[in-house]
């Protein structure tokens, strides 16, 4: 199955990724963007949004979630079709030079150029250790509906802030709710840890899951503590809150020259395979420096490269995009809608 | 770029590190627990997750020997073979998928706490 052709796939909506995106529109081609993650961010999302980040050009300092906001809401200007919740399964380059990106749930993307911005690979949350076979019968990753959950017996596995959030979310709407950790300190943050104990949450600590049983969804689950007492908790739903992993993304597998599983690029930004792409974190080249800064300047030198594999006519450069017709459209009255300007220079 | 494990971990290994290695890069030796420096991706949940205060940021080490020792030694837990084992570790791209190691560097195996 293909669905519609595009001038480029942008795959991972990471930094490098939401910029690359932004950048295609501004040069006027139509771009897809891929991510297996629910929302936009890659690594900043998953693991510093609230951090603050010193070291991107023009902002004295930006949490991640809000360096990330800005990106999307640039990289939305020219309106591309934004995927998420979607992997990227394989590359498949076509007889006539363009490509089939293959997706785990929307088939084959077709597109003339490809920009691969997968950071670290799929980032997806840590399978539980015992009981993942349960998934989508009891056994979830992420609370999308807490209505759903009425009523029932919750057990959530993790110590971090991500147990703590889903617990107290769930606790108005579920009969019970307990959490089962590992260890006996939790690395969440101590507000969270009293309100869950206010709440009347479970705290059951030094402790694992070692059996998931049910029939044809899940009923209980079997924790055995350090101490080797075990317990039998009633469980209709176990949320796995153990963080997350991100899988390497094959590179060889889909024919790309590599060094220390990171994609070779030239100063192009062009992979071994002409037509295919890498920036950020997923790139290397001799010096390279994998920040957020470089990265967005691989992003811009890649599309500007690709808009010229497209098009040979086409001029490298892009023009200044201060030019008010080449400007993004919600930008042309010159408002400056992201970044609040709150003071003049020599004021 | 990578996060190194220190001789706290000696006979502790805790592994609250590896619970939070976005990357699975922290490989569980005999004695310690040991961080690949090609797979790390320097993010610091390790960091802060070590209840031992074991764990430091390689460009930190500079000028102080114990830590540029232990520097030195995480990447040769991959890059040298291992006592009783037949070749070096490498970069197997995620510690779950090998297990625990079971072996250490001879630093570390000689370690006396």
């Amino acid at each position: 199955m293909t669905t519609e052709s595009r001038d480029v796939v942008v795959v991972g909506a990471g930094p490098a990724g939401l910029f690359a995106t932004y950048y295609a529109g501004f040069r006027g081609l139509d771009v897809t963007l891929v991510d297996a993650q629910s929302e936009a961010g890659g690594q900043v999302t998953a693991l510093y949004p609230g951090k603050l980040i010193h070291d991107v050009a023009g902002f004295p300092a930006i949490t991640g979630s809000g360096l990330v906001a800005g990106l999307l809401t640039q990289a939305k200007e020219y309106s591309p079709r934004l995927l998420f919740d979607t992997d990227v399964t394989g590359l498949s380059r076509l007889e006539d030079g363009t490509f089939d990106v293959l997706t785990s749930n929307r088939g084959a993307l077709h597109a003339k150029t490809v920009v691969l911005a997968t950071g670290v690979g799929g980032i997806h949350p840590r399978p539980l250790p015992v009981g993942h076979e349960w998934h989508g019968r009891g056994v979830v990753y992420i609370v999308s509906d807490v209505a759903s959950h009425a009523g029932d017996d919750v057990v959530v596995v993790g110590g971090g802030d991500s147990a703590l959030d889903w617990a107290l979310a769930l606790r108005p709407a579920a009969r019970t709710v307990t959490i089962v950790h590992r260890r006996r300190a939790f690395r969440a943050h101590a507000a969270l840890l009293a309100q869950a104990e206010r709440e009347g949450i479970g705290l059951v600590t030094e402790a694992e899951v070692v059996a998931v049983d049910g029939d044809h969804r899940v009923r209980q689950v079997l924790v055995r503590l350090d101490s080797g007492e075990t317990l039998d908790l009633p469980a209709d739903t176990v949320v796995g809150a153990l963080g997350l992993l991100s899988a390497p993304t094959p590179f060889p597998e889909w024919g790309l020259a590599v060094r220390q599983r990171k994609v070779l690029v030239d100063s192009r930004m062009q992979t071994s395979v002409p037509g295919v792409f890498a920036v950020g974190d997923a790139s290397t080249y001799d010096g390279k420096v994998a920040l957020i800064a470089t990265g967005f300047g691989e992003a811009a030198t890649a599309i500007n490269n690709a808009a010229v594999h497209i098009d040979p006519e086409l001029s490298l450069m892009p023009g200044h995009s201060t030019d008010e017709e080449l400007a993004p459209p919600t930008t042309r009255t010159g408002q400056v809608p992201v970044v609040a300007v709150t003071q003049e220079v020599g004021a | 770029m990578t996060y190194v494990i220190g001789k706290e971990c000696i006979d502790v290994q805790d592994r609250s590190c590896i619970d939070v290695c976005p990357v699975d890069c922290i490989y569980e030796g005999g004695r310690k627990t040991y961080i690949n420096p090609t797979e790390c991706i320097d993010c610091g949940a390790c960091e802060l997750a070590c209840p031992e205060v074991a764990i430091f940021p390689a460009r930190k080490a500079r000028g102080n020997a114990e830590w540029e020792t232990f520097t030195r030694d995480n990447a040769e837990f991959f890059s040298e073979t291992l006592p009783g084992r037949d070749e070096a570790l490498g970069d197997p791209g995620g510690a779950g998928a090998v297990g625990a190691i079971g072996a250490d560097t001879p630093l570390v195996a000689n370690w006396s706490r």
